[in-house]
């Protein structure tokens, strides 16, 4: 496309753009999008996507991208505002209209039914007569993999594609849909290192070809790296959108944050005596397929040991075995005095081990009771809080105002029920809890998965600090730079097996990538 | 020695007594298939026999009860895609409230129409139809091709219902449903319409299962005539693994068990106490219980299945 950013009538002050121009594949003109809930998601958003462009969407978690990426594709329906395909205004109402107007989204959850095979996914949109024409099916997916290079197997089932397959074949159906705008949410958030160089290709090559495509990311780097212009979005409104060869990692930095952020200064811990030991630990995952095949780690107090692999590798039936969730068939897990092994969790916990659990919602706390009830669940049975089975509710109220104050949780008074929190108030709900509970053990798994940047730098100060404390932390997460970010040692699993092992101040990227998907 | 007779009627009886728990249980495979765990089939079963007696009694007429069937069988069914899937309530509660609804509404409604609360007989049956020609094979015609209508149909639907979930758009869909809705949802597929038709072909399906005990079975209407048949259809429907053919085997395994039961003290004579023969009723639904156990323990159904869409 030969326009320049700064000629086109986007960038001009004194003509107020209308996007009728027929050069947006897209335009969006003061989208506004309230939650029945009050959340306030995009206000008065006006974008343009060029045709033939990459345009990567920056912003926070909660910033509003996804939402404004799932109006365009007709899944959410914006409260006021309008979008102009091609110039001309449309009503999108469900994602079918979509993408017969040529728009197709990758969510950040696939799309895909796991149970069913690569064709029988794509029959399921491609599908206009009542009766299934799986050849004419067949046809399409050899015709578009021939022309995009992609290998895939249209008779294997999604569930036993690994995560970067899986997106391929999401793609692939979009491209048997004939879509012309892409839009990807987060698509390199579940890739390796490996894989994100693979999937970088295989957008320019869409580029090439002629397509439109809409990033969403939180990633400045990557924002950087493949796109043709950034809009950064932040608390629902546009800030700026800007050609990529006039941006910097810091001035978007200060685009995407408002004010500055105290940056975490990670300084490498001092191992004691091992807190934690596991050896040799088989487990089997909920169909009673090995999950965890004999796998041996290590965690000394004073230490954060990061577990880095693709998710599905083993790391939470490990993290179930140790806490005492899910049965261990052969191995041991220790702690520094006790065997643990197959004990009740109330053992387990009494024992010193804390845990941090990915799902936050299910397993961490009880949404419909008060904060000051959840932060008091692992203490309540026993003195000092209950005695003979009576609870003592001015102790469970003081132990909760105290906690509030010591973790900076927002809440409008402590017996509010934990359904009104944030994402990142809650996360340090169940900090707090865990870390008044005195353990010598801590397990974290995705500690800030779906935390915006100030929350996840507070769960980190919070991991380092008890570091310091010389607490043993095991932390398992997806997000690689978090990993090596706190890391004083990395854990590579694979197949339910530590494949290799890093210290941070000798890493090797490549590597850490082929070990993680079981490559070497 | 057993004579050869019996063991005809024993097939033939199978095949007869399997007839409304395939239609039902066809019925709840389409529904289930798509996520939707519809206990209240045992009164969509109760609400088309009570309909197709009172159309048949009221008109004269067997085939306007046939259609009364139908019709009570979808008002169930409906009744119970307002609660699930329209107010996305829970799915085990949903379809028990409309059990009791159905038994509730039946009984009143024999108490106020007729005297004494005891449904009169009909004057006649939908009896069977032996087919030209095929009726006249020994022993297949008789135990096969001399049915009623209602086995017929049944044994149609079983192909008819597996091409549908497995050949047709609507079919893929409405499975791509029963395993996830939200992603369904995202995919542009219509979950509400879906599910809707899909309850409306179940409700048939009950409806006529259910009409088929009035109109073609039992001559007259109680209360307790659907026993615990749509219970055993939704057990029958785990059993076959929501695949029809499966269905057709476990309804063929219930038939045989209550044909059987009934026939014990042909076979033995010498168990014809009478509280022995009590015994035997139990048959059909202690085989229930075991085949659950033995075989429905590995089983995986769709993976939406009885779940709430504002749960997942």
């Amino acid at each position: 496309m030969a326009i320049t950013p700064l000629s086109s009538p986007f960038f001009n002050d004194k003509e107020q753009d209308n996007g009728k121009d027929a050069e947006y594949a897209v335009f969006l003109k003061g989208i506004t999008k309230i939650f029945p809930n009050g959340t306030v998601a995009n206000h008065d958003v006006t974008l343009g996507i060029l045709k033939g462009e990459v345009h990567a969407i920056l912003g926070e978690n909660g910033a509003g991208k996804t939402t404004l990426m799932r109006i365009i594709s007709g899944i959410l329906k914006p409260d006021s505002g309008e979008i102009l395909i091609d110039g001309k205004p449309v009503r999108i109402r469900d994602p079918m209209e979509a993408s017969r107007l040529g728009i197709g989204m990758v969510h950040q959850h696939f799309t895909l039914i796991p149970e069913f095979t690569v064709r029988e996914n794509i029959a399921l949109v491609l599908a206009t007569s009542g009766w299934l024409n799986l050849k004419k099916v067949d046809e399409k997916i050899t015709s578009v993999s021939k022309s995009m290079g992609l290998e895939i197997d249209p008779d294997s089932k999604i569930e036993s594609l690994p995560i970067g397959k899986r997106q391929q074949v999401e793609i692939l159906r979009l491209l048997c849909q004939d879509v012309k705008i892409l839009i990807l949410d987060e698509p390199t958030s579940v890739l390796t290192p490996i894989e994100v160089d693979s999937f970088f290709r295989m957008i320019r090559d869409l580029k090439s070809s002629g397509k439109t495509i809409v990033l969403i990311t939180h990633k400045m780097k990557e924002a950087l790296q493949i796109s043709d212009r950034i809009t950064v979005l932040r608390a629902g409104r546009v800030i700026k959108t800007i050609p990529t060869s006039e941006a910097n990692e810091a001035l978007l930095a200060s685009l995407v944050v408002e004010g500055m952020i105290p940056a975490t200064v990670v300084r490498r811990g001092t191992p004691g005596a091992p807190v934690l030991r596991v050896e040799s630990l088989r487990v089997s995952d909920d169909r009673g397929r090995p999950a965890v095949d004999g796998l041996s780690l290590v965690v000394r107090s004073g230490e954060i040991v990061g577990i880095a692999g693709v998710a599905g590798n083993g790391q939470k039936e490990l993290v179930e075995a140790i806490t005492g969730l899910r049965r261990v068939e052969s191995g041991t897990v220790r702690l520094a005095l006790h065997d643990i092994t197959n004990k009740p969790t109330r053992f387990i916990i009494e024992r010193g081990i804390s845990y941090i659990p990915e799902d936050r919602l299910h397993r961490g706390v009880i949404l419909t009771m008060g904060v000051h009830e959840n932060l008091a669940l692992k203490c309540i049975g026993k003195p000092p809080m209950s005695r003979k089975s009576v609870i003592d509710r001015g102790l469970v109220l003081r132990n909760a105002e105290n906690l509030i104050s010591r973790f900076s949780i927002k809440v409008p008074d402590p017996c509010t029920s934990v359904e009104n929190l944030s994402g990142g108030n809650i996360q340090k709900l169940i900090v707090a809890r865990e870390l008044s509970n005195g353990g010598e053990v801590l397990i974290a798994e995705q500690p800030t998965a779906g935390l915006d940047i100030k929350a996840s730098e507070a769960v980190h100060q919070e991991l380092v600090a008890l570091r310091s404390k010389g607490i043993g932390i095991l932390l398992v997460s997806s997000d690689l730079d978090e990993i090596i970010k706190l890391s004083d040692r990395i854990c590579v699993i694979f197949g339910g097996r530590i494949v290799g092992e890093f210290v941070p101040e000798n890493l090797d990227i490549e590597r850490l990538s082929r070990l993680m998907l079981g490559a070497e | 020695m057993i004579e050869w007779a019996v063991l005809i009627g024993l097939a033939a009886a199978t095949l007869r007594v399997a007839a409304p728990l395939l239609l039902a249980s066809l019925g709840e495979t389409i529904a289930e298939r798509g996520g939707l765990l519809n206990l209240g089939i045992q009164g969509a079963m109760l609400l088309g026999a009570f309909s197709a007696f009172i159309g048949a009694y009221f008109t004269g007429s067997l085939w306007i009860g046939l259609v009364s069937a139908i019709v009570g069988g979808v008002l169930a069914t409906l009744l119970f895609g307002v609660l699930v899937v329209s107010l996305d309530l829970d799915h085990v509660v949903s379809g028990l409230a409309i059990n009791l609804l159905a038994s509730g509404l039946t009984l009143y409604f024999t108490r106020v129409l007729f005297t004494g609360g005891v449904s009169p007989y009909l004057g006649e049956l939908f009896g069977p139809l032996p087919i030209p020609i095929l009726s006249q094979i020994p022993v297949l015609g008789e135990v096969l091709f001399s049915q009623t209508g209602f086995v017929y149909l049944g044994l149609i639907s079983v192909p008819l219902v597996y091409m549908l979930l497995t050949k047709t758009t609507f079919g893929i869909r409405l499975r791509a449903i029963g395993e996830d809705p939200v992603t369904a949802s995202y995919l542009g597929i219509n979950v509400v319409k879906m599910r809707y038709a899909a309850l409306f072909a179940e409700g048939m399906l009950a409806g006529l299962a259910g009409g088929l005990l009035t109109i073609s079975m039992f001559n007259t209407f109680d209360t307790r005539i659907v026993a615990a048949r749509g219970f055993v259809a939704v057990s029958i429907v785990i059993l076959g693994r929501w695949n029809p053919w499966g269905v057709l085997a476990g309804s063929l395994l219930f038939g045989f068990t209550e044909a059987l039961s009934l026939r014990i003290g042909i076979i033995f004579p010498e168990l014809s106490g009478a509280s022995t023969i009590q015994l035997f009723a139990l048959l059909p639904y202690l085989v229930a219980l075991v085949a659950l156990v033995a075989g429905g323990r590995r089983v995986r159904g769709p993976a939406s299945l009885g779940k709430r869409i504002g749960k997942q």
